[in-house]
Parts: C-alpha cells; structure tokens; sequence
C-alpha cells in the first residue's frame, strides 16, 4: 500500500465517522420535531380568558346552548359575548375571570378565542349533517366536560376520518370513502 | 468567486435545517371573534341573502347579496324583480368595494386646516348635529340655504324636498354627469312635448324585430342596461320567428354597434336628420302597412331627403333602404339615445327620431313604446311635492342658476349629497371658484371627492349595502314598480344616515318642519311610505298586517305587480306641426380645431364615480381592452396623418384648455371624430382613482341645449397635437401599463 492510499483510507474512514455523525443529528432532530410538534398540536392552546368547560358542564350546561349552531351549521360557533352575558349578566359576578369578560362586554369587543380544532382550508366538514345522524360531541372532541381548557382529543387526519367513515353500513360506505365528501 | 457546494456541505446544511425546523414547529393559531351581539338570522357559516337595490346608477335594479357572518360577499341581481330579473352588471357586482373601500370616511369629520386643505379632524357626532342645526336657524333668510344632490334614492330626495319646502328654503338642485352624458334631461323634455307628461318611455325592445336605435348605448350605460340588455337578447333569439334586426347610428363604435348588424357613423349632431329622411320616404312612398300616411304629411313638408343625405352622409338608396326595413317590420321601434342630446340641437334631433315610432304606429303597440303604469308607486316618486322639479331634473340649467346665486353672495349653506360638481362639469362653469365664495359647506359624502374637498365638514351617509331606501326605476318596467333598500350588513364604520339627521333636524327644529317630517326615524318613514301600497289588488303579495307587509317588502326587495300593466302614451298636438330641422353648433371653429369631441359614459366607471373601485379599474374596455387610464380613440387615417400609433401621448387643445393622452388606433370612429372615456382625471377621491388619467369633461365648452337646458357635452371641436411622450396602456393582452401596482 503507498502512502497515499493509506491517508485516503483513514480520510474517507474519518467521513464515514462524521456521516454517521450527522445522520444520527438528522434523526434525533427529525423524531425530536416529530414528537413536539404532536405535543403541540394536542396540547391546548393559551386563551385570552381562562374558561373552564369543566365548571360549565359540571353546572348542568348543555354543550349546544353555547354552541348552538352544530345543529343547523357547518360550523358550531363560538357563543357570542351577549350570551355569556345572559347568565353571567347576574351570575357570579365577583369572579375576576368573569369580570374579565364583562369587560370585553362593556367595551362591545369580540374575545379573541383561539381555535382548538382546527381542519386544513382544503376539508369540507359539516357538524350539522354529523349530529344529524346521531353521533354525540364527545365522539370527536373527547371529554371536553372534564377539560379545565379544552384541548382536541384526537389528532383529526384523514386516517382518523376514514376510521369511522368505513365502519358505516355498506351501502354508504361508497358514498362516504368518496374524495369528494370532504374535498369538494 | 465561485465555491462548489461538496456533498459534505450539502449534509451539514440539510442537518442543520432539519434540527431548526424540528425543534421550532409552526402551528397554525387561528383566532376566532365571535359576534359581541349577535345579528338576528346569522346562522355562522350559512349564507344568508339580503335584497335590496343597486344604487351604481340609477336605473334601480334589484340585488339580492349573500352575507355570511355579517360580511356582505357577494351581489347578484335578484331573480324576482321585474327590471332586471336576476342579472347584474359589472357595475353592480362591484358594489361590495364601495362597501369596503379603504378609502371610506369612517366618522364625521371637519376639515380644520381650512376647506382645501385635506386635512380632516374626527367631529364627535352631537357635536356635528349641533353646528348643522346652529347653521340652519342663524340663517337670515331660508332662501339663503342652498341643497346640492347627485344620485340621491328616491326616498331621501322627497325627504329632502319636503323639508326645504317646510324652511321656505329653495327646492333641492339635481345633477350628476351619468344623468348627463345618457341625456335624461332632453328625454323627458321629448316626453313632455310628444306625451304631455315628463316620463322616460319605455321602450319594449324585446318584442321588436327592428330597432332603429340614435345614439343609445343601451347595452352599456343608457337608462337602465340590465333591463335593456335583456330585452335585447329575447330579440335576437326570435319570439316571433326569426332573429331581429338592431341598426345602430352614431359617430363612434360603441358595444352597442359592435353587437348591431350595421353601424351608420353619421356625422355628430345629424342623426335626427337620417331620420327625418327616413320619415319622409316612408310618407311620400307610402311604405308599411299601417294605413294611410296623410295625417304625417304635415311632419315631414319641409324635409328635402337629399339635404338631408349630403348632411348626414347616409346615401339617399341607404336612407330608401333603411325606410323599408323599418316600414316593413310587424314591430319596429326607434329609440332616441343619449348622444342626441349631446348636441345643440339634441331635442330636434330626439323629435325627429321619436316621430318615426308614429310612423309606424308603435305608440302603445308591442315591441314600441310605453310609459311605465305608476299604480300605486305614484306617491312615492320623486316629484311628490310640487311640478317645480319635473321638467328641470337633470338639466344643466338649474346648477348654472346655483353657480350664480353662490357667486353673488346669496348662499351661506350649501349642503351637498351624492354630487361631485368640481369634477363632473366643465371648468367653464365657474363652480370650482364659486362654491368658495359659500361660507359654511356641509358634505355628506361616503368619500372625499374633489367636491368634498371644498366643504368644511363631512357627515359621512351610509353606504348602500348598509342603508335604507327605496328607488321607483325611471324609466320602469313594463309593470308598477318600486325597488326596496334595506342594509345587507351593520354600517362598518360611525357614519350616519342622512335621511335620519334630516329627520333629526325637523323635530328639533319644530314648527312647520317637525310637522311636515313626523317621522321618528328614517325607518319608520318607509314603513309609512311602503304601506301606502298594501291592499292594492296588483300587489305580487299582501299581508294582512303592517308588519307583514313590511316583512314582505324586504323578503321581495320592493314592490311590484305580479302581472304586466300597460300604458299607451296619449300624443300632444306637436304631431300635427312640421318638425324642426335644426342644424347641429359646435363651439371651436372648424379650422383650429378640425375634430369633434367626444367624451363618452364608460361602461366601467360611468361617468367616474367607479373610478375608485379597482374591479372596475382592471376590468378591460370592451372596445379597447384598455384600463386603468384615459385614451384617445383615433381613426388609423387620423393617427396617421398626425403620424402617431398606439399609445404615443397626444395633446388634445380645445378652447377651454388641453389635457395629454395615449393614442388607441380605433377603425370603429369617424375620422373627424376624437373619443374619450369619461371617468378619470380625479385629483381626489381615493387611491385607486386620484392622479390617474384626465378628465375629458374639463374640455367642453358650457353650452345648453336651448329646448331642455341640457348640457351640449358633445358640442366642442378640438385640436391634437402630437407630443413626444409615449405611455403604454395597460390591456388585457399585455403585461405592461401603470395602474395595476396600486393593487400590490
């Protein structure tokens, strides 16, 4: 072996350290990001006032008084100010969280709340035609009646979808694996 | 320097990245505003479909608008109402950017740098209330007051009417350069002098199988396009068994034209002698088939149809020709169109022209002409007061009187609504340097236009989609009609209705005025006016209650007949009179200014006040394909004999000043004729409009037509010089232009 050959085995043995290197950062970084991000997206995000769906449920509330429009909408809506106002107009008044929402009230200013459940711009999704056929809220948003801050419950992916959606009686399993039911 | 990227590098930089973007995610935070009050019947992410009226010209058609979590997204013509049933013009679908316009006064405002400044303070509105009321009682005489509209709805003008009337305060004084340029004025001066009554007719386009038409664009901007363009499609599909036939004369080759089957590019001003000829060889050769002639002898004794030939170039085989055509038809109909009456001798013209629907008999028949039936809408029009209006509306006359009552001092208020006089009238007129000599000017416009500018403070009204209202289309449809406006959303800003500070003013004012207004609210006064015709036996719905009814009138958009009712105008003895042949005056003589100018209503921004949408700036000219600027329309002949192409910049000087455009090379126009679009040249009014283009208005010389008092605009001669300058246009089909940066 001449000299040369030799340094350019130990070169390429000193590269082959440092690719391992590098793949291993690639990996670490790449599972890191992966499991944060996951963290993340099921973690419940800050919001302007420290509402609790715990004490709401727990109070006798049914989850459409405040999101009434599940029934009727696309969307199941965020309750407007006036009617947390309605009860809250009266009842526990002394509460700072409470008076913190009075206060949005008071200077007519939506509450910035930032949303829990969220579905890419490309996915039709209609409450309404879901609770038409019976399925409960909690079925895709979890316990929320024991949530202190709601968070989502599910990852909700197309996979996540597709579960259920296939589950369904045969006869409308064709119509509901259609591309086309969610992305019109 | 040049470093080659080794495969080592490329691994640490995607190594890098990977961990940065792995240990950074972004997630989307979406924040969602519920309402503070919810809207009644929102139902979050349905849509809901408001009607109401269009209020971009003003022919009144009904729009219906789909709002979804109280924002207005989208306008559509609503498919119940009678006039436009369903369609919308292009005009109409850019509504939504008046709405939104960043350009919107958003409070009241005074401008305390001094009127011309532009420099506006918020005015808190009690306060703004306070100082109309302290100007209106200090005044030391009612007649001192002065009220300026433009494209008022109807509701507001009988408001504003009452209410001056109840001061002792001279009625209000309309002008608005649409009304103008489609020549409303002249028309209802023919109506007068043919019908005895001063109403657009209504022409039935849609059963004729020949329509002659003068000068009407009517498939662009001449009275109500929608209604017209509709008409005109059943037309050609043949009702009655075959394809009908349009002939279009006028100087320049409007969309109109370009969709006849023939284009007569008559000399301007000598329209109304084609059809002067055409009348007389259908009498002396007794065409048709409607019996005898003998009675219309006496019309057409002092035509000479070579005279008449040599003038408007129209050979005297062509004029035999088109006699037959027009003779012959089961349904023919003329149409006397708005550039007629751009001339001296517009209502000459406009005569002559109806005097052939005689000819033929059309008055009252299909496919002819109508007046609209008013039913029961007869009280809510715009004439409800006193006759003083009817005649002069829209003419030119009354806002020379106003330039000369401001001019020597006897105006100390002068209140304006809608109108942009500085920018729509020829400086000639003087009105940019009397309205300085007004002490006090109050504007209520949504924008700060060029005449706004001039007015110590605005009391922004609402905009359309966020107002009241009710408009009676003039010229209607072929049934009693009132278009209904009701607000599609929340008003966005602290803007207020001027129908209610109106209202306000009355009851604190007291007396005669509280006693005239009584009405708490603008609200309530419609619901008064709109109850006048419940009951009716026409009605298309009925309630049995007020507030059914007023349910019923917003669900509908209005208020119409569920069927078609007629109305044969009844004719005056002009038609027992020779018909006046006058030639056609120009201002500028022929040999320093050898073209006529010819300033015509766009499609896109009418006669400006769309300049400050930007669908409308981008959308191309159908002729063209231009946007976003002013051209001069040139015939390849004229161009080439000033030896200049598309888009080199020419001088066009006429006697009352020059301004410099880009040339299009346009085969559709006359070689003596120079043409270009009305609608920029703002020096204010937003920023998609100001600084863009000139304004061809500030050309023409101030002459009336003397029967009706309308503007002449199309009178003025001009002369081009070429310049060294070159401006290339911004078109559909290239991708260079200024204009569409301000988008950016």
């Amino acid at each position: 072996m001449t000299e040369s050959s030799l340094e350019m085995q130990s070169q390429s043995k000193r590269s082959l350290r440092w690719l391992a290197f590098i793949a291993m950062l690639v990996i670490i970084g790449v599972i890191a990001g992966v499991l944060i991000t996951r963290m993340q997206v099921l973690a419940a995000p800050e919001q302007p006032i420290a509402y609790s769906h715990r004490v709401h449920v727990e109070a006798g509330l049914q989850c459409l008084y405040c999101h009434s429009n599940a029934l009727r909408s696309d969307v199941a809506g965020i309750p407007s100010v006036q009617l947390c106002l309605g009860c809250h107009g009266v009842i526990a008044t002394d509460d700072p969280v409470v008076q913190e929402v009075a206060g949005y009230w008071e200077r007519q200013e939506p509450i910035p709340w930032v949303r829990v459940n969220v579905q890419p711009d490309f996915v039709y999704f209609s409450h309404q035609a879901h609770l038409g056929t019976g399925i409960n809220c909690e079925t895709c948003h979890g316990p929320v009646g024991e949530m202190e801050t709601a968070r989502p419950a599910v990852r909700m992916d197309m996979g996540w979808c597709l579960d259920c959606h296939l589950q369904q009686p045969e006869e409308h399993v064709a119509r509901l694996a259609d591309c086309l039911a969610c992305h019109k | 320097m040049k470093r080659k990227l080794t495969r080592r590098d490329f691994l640490q930089i995607a190594t890098g990245a990977t961990v940065i973007t792995g240990f950074a995610p972004k997630l989307r935070r979406i924040i969602l505003e519920p309402f503070v009050q919810p809207p009644e019947e929102v139902l979050p992410g349905e849509a809901t479909w408001y009607a109401s009226t269009c209020r971009q010209c003003r022919a009144g058609c009904g729009i219906v608008v789909r709002v979804v979590n109280g924002r207005a997204k989208k306008i559509e013509g609503n498919p119940l109402h009678p006039l436009n049933q369903g369609k919308l013009c292009a005009r109409g679908q850019a509504g939504l950017q008046v709405l939104y316009n960043p350009d919107r006064i958003k409070n009241a405002v005074s401008q305390t740098g001094g009127r011309g400044s532009r420099h506006f303070e918020p005015l808190y509105w009690p306060d703004a209330l306070d100082i109309l009321f302290n100007k209106i009682t200090s005044l030391s005489n009612p007649e001192r007051l002065a009220f300026l509209g433009g494209m008022m709805p109807d509701h507001l003008y009988r408001l504003v009417v009452q209410f001056l009337d109840s001061l002792g305060a001279p009625p209000p004084v309309i002008f608005d350069l649409h009304s103008a340029l489609e020549g409303r004025a002249t028309a209802l001066n023919l109506s007068q002098r043919f019908f005895g009554v001063p109403e657009f007719p209504v022409y039935d386009l849609s059963r004729s199988e020949v329509i002659f038409s003068f000068g009407a664009n009517f498939l662009e901007t001449w009275m109500s396009p929608v209604n017209l363009s509709r008409a005109y499609g059943e037309m050609r599909q043949g009702q009655f068994g075959g394809r009908g036939l349009l002939v279009q004369f006028e100087p320049r080759l409007s969309a109109t034209a370009a969709s006849a089957d023939e284009w007569i590019p008559t000399p301007p001003g000598t329209e109304g002698f084609v059809a002067l000829a055409i009348g007389r060889i259908i009498v002396e050769e007794r065409l048709g088939h409607v019996g005898s002639h003998r009675p219309h002898a006496v019309l057409y004794q002092d035509v000479d149809v070579r005279e008449m030939a040599a003038a408007s170039e129209v050979s005297v085989e062509q004029l035999r020709r088109l006699a037959r055509i027009f003779a012959d038809a089961d349904q023919a109909v003329a149409i006397p169109g708005g550039y007629l009456t751009s001339q001296k001798n517009g209502s000459a013209s406009m005569l002559a022209v109806q005097a052939l629907n005689l000819l033929v008999a059309q008055f009252g028949r299909l496919g002819g002409v109508f007046l609209s039936q008013p039913g029961p809408t007869n009280a809510l029009r715009q004439t409800p007061v006193s006759g003083t209006q009817a005649e002069g509306a829209f003419s030119y006359q009354p806002i020379i009187d106003l330039v000369d009552r401001m001019e020597r001092g006897q105006v100390d208020l002068l209140l304006i609504h809608g109108a942009n006089p500085v920018f729509e009238l020829p400086d000639a007129t003087g009105f940019s340097e009397a309205i300085k000599r007004v002490p006090f000017v109050i504007s209520f416009n949504s924008f700060v236009d060029e005449t706004a500018v001039w007015s110590d403070l605005i009391l922004p009204d609402h905009t359309y989609l966020e107002a009241w209202g009710y408009q009676v289309p003039a010229p209607g449809a072929n049934r009693p009609l009132v278009s209904g406006q009701q607000p599609v959303v929340q008003p966005l800003y602290d803007t207020k209705s001027t129908a209610d500070i109106i209202l306000t003013l009355a009851s604190r004012l007291g007396g005669e005025a509280a006693a005239a207004l009584p009405w708490s609210d603008e609200v309530a006064y419609l619901q008064a006016s709109a109850g006048e015709l419940q009951g009716s036996s026409l009605s298309a719905y009925d309630a049995r209650t007020r507030s059914g009814f007023w349910a019923l009138w917003r669900q509908h958009g209005g208020w119409w007949s569920d069927r078609e009712v007629p109305r044969e105008p009844e004719l005056t003895e002009i038609v027992t009179k020779p018909l006046p042949i006058v030639q056609p005056q120009f201002d500028g003589d022929q040999e320093n200014y050898p073209f006529h100018l010819y300033p015509y209503s766009s499609i896109l921004l009418s006669d400006g006040r769309g300049a400050n949408l930007p669908w409308l700036q981008e959308t191309p000219h159908p002729m063209t394909t231009a946007r976003w600027e002013t051209w001069v329309e040139l015939n390849a002949e004229t161009a080439a004999s000033l030896g200049v192409a598309d888009n080199d910049v020419v001088r066009v000087i006429s006697p009352y000043g020059e301004l410099e455009a880009p040339v299009v090379v346009y085969p559709g126009i006359r070689p003596d004729v120079v043409a270009m679009p009305v609608g920029q040249g703002h020096k204010d009014y937003g920023r998609f409009a100001q600084d863009r283009g000139s304004n061809p208005i500030k050309l023409i010389a101030p002459l009336e037509e003397p029967e009706s008092g309308a503007l002449a605009w199309g009178a003025t001669r001009v002369r081009l010089e070429p310049t060294e300058g070159r401006k290339v246009l911004a078109r559909l089909e290239n991708l260079e232009g200024e204009g569409r940066e301000s988008l950016r």
